[in-house]
């Protein structure tokens, strides 16, 4: 008896339950166990208490393992019960559970599942950095249509500007309430002539730019556009005459006007014309 | 937890079932075992999608070679732990998996876990603190390393760098402690 309580004290029992002996060491307590049932029974404790232990130390799997792991056991049932002797047949050669474990071992294709993390993380990064480079390609090139539009419109503006006023020109040679009175050179300047459009309806006055053939004035005198009035000069308005100048200007309006004349004078124009410097007149 | 009904078996109902590879043996062992086989498990291995992966492995294996377990020499649950842990100590040294893991420090492992897993709630583990307590640090450690670590004696010898017999001795008297506060 005392044998048996050296025995359980040496700790082997302990060692026996947590799978840590040989084969050798093994079959020895089991012989012991089947000799002596205070060793069984030590056996039965320690298993108990490691058993709880265990329980005690629980962790609950995720509930959807559940279903996975109980037909993965189910697919294996089916397969077995189409060779069940093979099973048998082993087991009864050896009988040591580590053995027969490895005998029936199946691979897991699931025990690739980190390197495929791996993959799969690999491969989300490089359809992202792909992606971001498509956006920002793409952003470069909206940009591009967003300037290309912007300059079109401001195109596409001043030629509607353009059409605008050039339909407004020919409108006034259109328009048959509009006179067209040519002023012709004096003496002095007599290559000199100017068309002004002259609405009496409208009180509008017109200078035809693009027809003009007056000297080109310098900084410090201007053209000055004259209506006689009553037999009176009534100021019109100033004006640059450039060798490039294009389109029509509008004067100041009047609605009576005896005849128009243009004088040159400073710059910014007098109240009363200057008549020697009379370039070109005509009368209506 | 679950809103089915766990399936429950005595235990020599529960290996009657699955020598004639019943159904509901499969149902049975998953329902009464698969928290503490896990609990073991996934203190090894702390990656849990590894750790599920183990946990299927482990029903596979006890499945397939239930008729090698005997119930004359030993209780069930002690065979099926026995597959786990070696299980889980032969992916942990796998050089697969040693790659990939990252390493925890060993005294923080069981709080680590706790901290990221939800525990079972069992009403006896109210009193669990008290029996961490009631162990020396000496002993718990080494339950800590041979249960949950999956080291023999012989590598706990060489790791906490005391005698062999010391090793057994304390490992012992921790399982007595144990069996103490458990019966």
């Amino acid at each position: 008896m005392e044998d048996v309580k050296a025995y359980i004290e040496t700790g082997i029992l302990e060692l026996y339950v947590l799978g840590e002996l040989s084969q050798d060491e093994k079959n020895q307590v089991e012989e012991m166990a089947s000799k002596h049932p205070q060793i069984k029974a030590e056996i039965a404790e320690i298993e108990r208490s490691l058993e709880a232990y265990a329980a005690a130390n629980a962790v609950e799997p995720p509930e959807q393992l559940r279903d996975k792991v109980l037909n993965s056991l189910l697919t294996t049932f089916a397969d077995d019960s189409k060779f069940p002797s093979r099973e048998f047949l082993e087991n009864d050669i050896d009988d040591e559970v580590d053995e027969a474990v490895n005998d029936n071992v199946v691979p897991l294709p699931v025990a690739k599942s980190g390197s495929f993390y791996k993959y799969a993380f690999a491969a989300c990064l490089a359809a992202l950095i792909a992606s971001i480079a498509a956006i920002y390609s793409l952003n470069e090139r909206l940009n591009e249509s967003y300037g290309q539009i912007a300059s079109l419109q401001q195109r596409n503006q001043t030629f509607a500007s353009r059409v605008n006023y050039m339909q407004g020109e020919i409108d006034i040679f259109h328009d048959p309430t509009f006179k067209l009175v040519k002023l012709q050179g004096t003496p002095k300047t007599p290559a000199s002539q100017l068309t002004v459009a002259w609405n009496p309806v409208k009180k509008k006055v017109m200078i035809d730019m693009q027809a003009m053939k007056l000297a080109a004035n310098d900084e410090a005198h201007q053209y000055q556009l004259w209506a006689i009035v009553n037999g009176k000069p009534v100021d019109l308005g100033v004006f640059d005459a450039k060798p490039d100048s294009t389109g029509m200007i509008e004067m100041n309006p009047v609605a009576n006007a005896a005849a128009f004349a243009v004088t040159l004078e400073k710059r910014g124009g007098v109240p009363s014309p200057t008549m020697s410097q009379m370039v070109v007149i005509a009368t209506i | 937890m679950s809103p089915k009904r766990k399936i429950s078996l005595t235990e020599e109902e529960l290996v009657l079932a699955l020598r004639n590879r019943e159904k509901i043996a499969a149902d049975a062992l998953y329902d009464m075992y698969s928290s503490s086989l896990f609990g073991v498990i996934s203190r090894i291995i702390t990656d849990t999608a590894i750790a599920e992966d183990v946990l299927q492995e482990t029903f596979i294996k006890i499945w397939n070679s239930f008729s090698s377990y005997s119930a004359e020499k030993g209780r069930l649950f002690t065979w099926m732990v026995n597959i786990a842990r070696n299980l889980s100590i032969d992916k942990v040294r796998s050089k697969d998996f040693k790659n990939q893991s990252k390493n925890h420090e060993l005294e923080n492992n069981v709080t680590f876990i706790d901290e990221q897993r939800n525990t079972v709630y069992k009403p006896e583990l109210l009193g669990l603190k008290d029996l961490v307590d009631k162990l020396k640090p000496e002993q718990k450690i080494i339950l800590e390393l041979v249960y949950f670590k999956g080291y023999t004696h012989v590598e706990v010898s060489e790791e906490l760098d005391v005698p062999l017999g010391t090793v057994k001795t304390r490992l012992r008297m921790a399982i007595i402690e144990l069996r103490k506060y458990f019966n």
